[in-house]
């Protein structure tokens, strides 16, 4: 209950700073939450999963140019644009799933980034379609109910996806389907001698996430009324990966933290070290693997373990 | 006719560079087990490399030429290949990570590499002449630039003397026997540390050159390295990785199949990369074995 009402108090305040800020504010602090909806998904995937799939941006880019598609070639209405488009997520992603799961470590990410290599190519080379490398525009988030969404309140739509999104995985992830996940991750050949099912577990994993990620793709799409090729290229799966391996690789507010901290880095030193940012973020990345390789968050732990203590010496007397 | 066959001359050619490739990802994953794809921003780096030592485009006072040049370069290389293996890969080992940390790491410094190439050499293609002429080479049915010509050349004599070096030397059956059981053949006296870093330069090296040859057909260019990573793994993948005698054969068979699918079947050059890609899913897929079976111990 007390966890419930936290979540219910940071939701509320994330939807509450939407309505102070500007458009231009809103417009990046939309992004940062749709990056933090990817970053606990591909965390999920990748850190507890421990699955290094480079596909992550694939359901993304599927989610958002299915709903544009949708609503400007097919008129589709919104609710069936949405349904359909997490439908079909969910039956590509296991389709992908079910051939990958036998591909460990490298391959699965060689093969991971070849489909995302040809996502993009095919949208390129998609014509009126899917407008090609200029993108897909001129549509507009059709009223839901006989209300028109628009400015702060998308952004409450939006932070409500993340809550959405947070709460499906924390419960997976504190289910025994989260510890099958860590189980394999370290040690497959363990986990399946004691009864887990390693391809089935590996599959879900991969669907879920991905349909969260399409979800989040969908809602992408009318954040700037325009979907284009260029946000799903390997430099954003990239970055998404190291915003984890920052944050801290298989919890939830390792990922929060690193996607808030790379996402926002370039605004702070952009004036101190001009575009090197992605450079920065490389080193950055070498580093914590070396030296950190439990990530920023691992910097809280001890006072988290105190604060832990504490509620159970209260919780004794 | 002819048109066909210099089709496969060319193919043949750009072929072998995909397999050089797939012998730079070899040389790291045999003894060390690591996968690294930063391996293309090597190839990448060499070009650009190629241009600044050869040419008066990048550092205008030097212009070697070709084999100095090509040496120079080549060192430079394998202080690259060290330096990587040094900064990136020998802490996560000493601490006893699992392969995939040096994997993730690996990914930090192909960015690193990628962004250092973009300021260094612009993110505009630079065009080169090719070291030897724009001659045509004719023999039988068969005819070529003598830069294809160079290039199948350069890929045979490498691949013999790595093979030469596995099989028939004292410093190669090293290498085999660290990637058979690294404990055990540090127990036997071989120097692990030798091992390990003589691995990473040398596919900084094998890269490098494909980099250099690239830069005298297409000139150099900063994103030439993605594809060559994806090239270069499929060639692995579709020979049967681990094998040295399947990256060639690989290589040479995609890039024959890449040039045939350009020419005969109605895609645009824009979709080049997806022979590739789309061989390399359907191999890791229906024959994750590749074409020759694997020796085992892998």
């Amino acid at each position: 209950m007390k966890s419930f009402l936290t979540l219910l108090a940071a939701l509320l305040a994330l939807c509450a700073l939407g309505f102070l800020l500007g458009s231009y504010e809103s417009d990046v602090y939309r992004k940062l939450l749709l990056w933090i909806a990817l970053g606990l998904s591909f965390n999920f995937l990748f850190g507890i999963s421990g699955q290094v799939a480079f596909s992550h941006f694939v359901f993304l880019g599927f989610g958002a140019y299915w709903v544009a598609i949708s609503l400007v070639h097919w008129d589709l209405p919104l609710a069936v644009a949405i349904a359909s488009g997490l439908l079909v997520a969910a039956v590509a992603a296991a389709m992908i799933a079910i051939p990958s799961t036998r591909l460990e470590g490298p391959y699965l990410a060689l093969a991971t980034l070849a489909l995302g290599q040809l996502f993009l190519l095919g949208i390129a080379s998609g014509r009126d379609l899917t407008g090609g490398d200029s993108g897909l525009g001129g549509y507009s988030l059709p009223p839901i109910l006989g209300f028109t969404v628009k400015g702060p309140w998308y952004t409450a739509c939006i932070v409500l996806m993340l809550g959405l999104t947070y709460v499906i995985l924390d419960r997976l992830d504190r289910s025994s389907f989260g510890r099958a996940c860590r189980a394999i991750r370290d040690n497959q050949t363990a986990a399946q001698a004691m009864g887990i099912n390693a391809p089935r577990t590996k599959v879900i994993a991969f669907t879920i996430t991905s349909v969260l990620a399409s979800l989040a793709g969908i809602f992408y799409a009318f954040v700037d009324n325009l979907v284009a090729p260029g946000a799903f290229s390997l430099e954003s799966m990239f970055i998404l990966l190291f915003m984890v391996i920052v944050g801290g690789t298989g919890r939830q507010l390792g990922a929060i933290i690193g996607v808030v901290v790379l996402y926002m880095a370039p605004f702070f030193i952009e004036p101190l070290i001009g575009h090197y940012h992605f450079m920065a973020f490389g080193a950055l990345v070498v580093i914590l693997i070396i030296y950190k390789p439990n990530g920023l968050v691992s910097m809280f732990d001890p006072i988290l373990k105190r604060r832990r203590m504490a509620a159970l010496e209260k919780a004794q007397l | 006719m002819q048109d066909f066959f210099e089709l496969i001359v060319s193919g043949f050619a750009s072929g072998c560079l995909y397999s050089l490739m797939g012998l730079s990802f070899l040389l790291v994953m045999r003894p060390t087990g690591v996968v690294n794809f930063a391996v293309g921003q090597y190839a990448m780096l060499g070009g650009f490399a190629a241009v600044a030592v050869m040419t008066t485009i990048l550092i205008p006072p030097i212009a070697l030429p070709y084999v100095p040049g090509l040496l120079v370069v080549l060192a430079l290389m394998a202080l690259l290949g060290a330096a990587v293996e040094w900064i990136a890969v020998k802490p996560l080992v000493d601490r006893g990570a699992p392969p995939v940390a040096s994997m993730l790491s690996l990914l930090g410094v192909l960015i690193v590499l990628l962004e250092v190439g973009a300021r260094f050499g612009g993110t505009e293609a630079l065009p080169t002449e090719p070291p030897f002429g724009f001659r045509r080479v004719e023999f039988g049915p068969f005819a070529g630039t003598p830069q294809s010509l160079f290039t199948i050349a350069v890929t045979l004599v490498i691949f013999a003397a790595v093979w030469l070096f596995f099989e028939r030397t004292l410093w190669g059956r090293a290498f085999e026997a660290v990637s058979l059981d690294r404990r055990a053949a540090q127990l036997m006296g071989v120097n692990l540390r030798l091992v390990t870093v003589s691995a990473f330069a040398s596919s900084a090296v094998v890269a490098g050159l494909v980099g250099v040859l690239i830069s005298g057909t297409t000139g150099a260019y900063y994103q030439v390295g993605m594809a060559l990573t994806v090239q270069g793994f499929t060639a692995l993948v579709v020979g049967g990785v681990g094998r040295v005698d399947g990256a060639l054969l690989g290589g040479v068979l995609l890039g024959l199949l890449e040039a045939l699918v350009m020419r005969y079947l109605p895609v645009s050059s824009s979709m080049t990369l997806a022979v590739p890609l789309v061989v390399l899913l359907a191999f890791l897929v229906l024959r994750p074995h590749g074409l020759l079976a694997n020796r085992g111990g892998h």
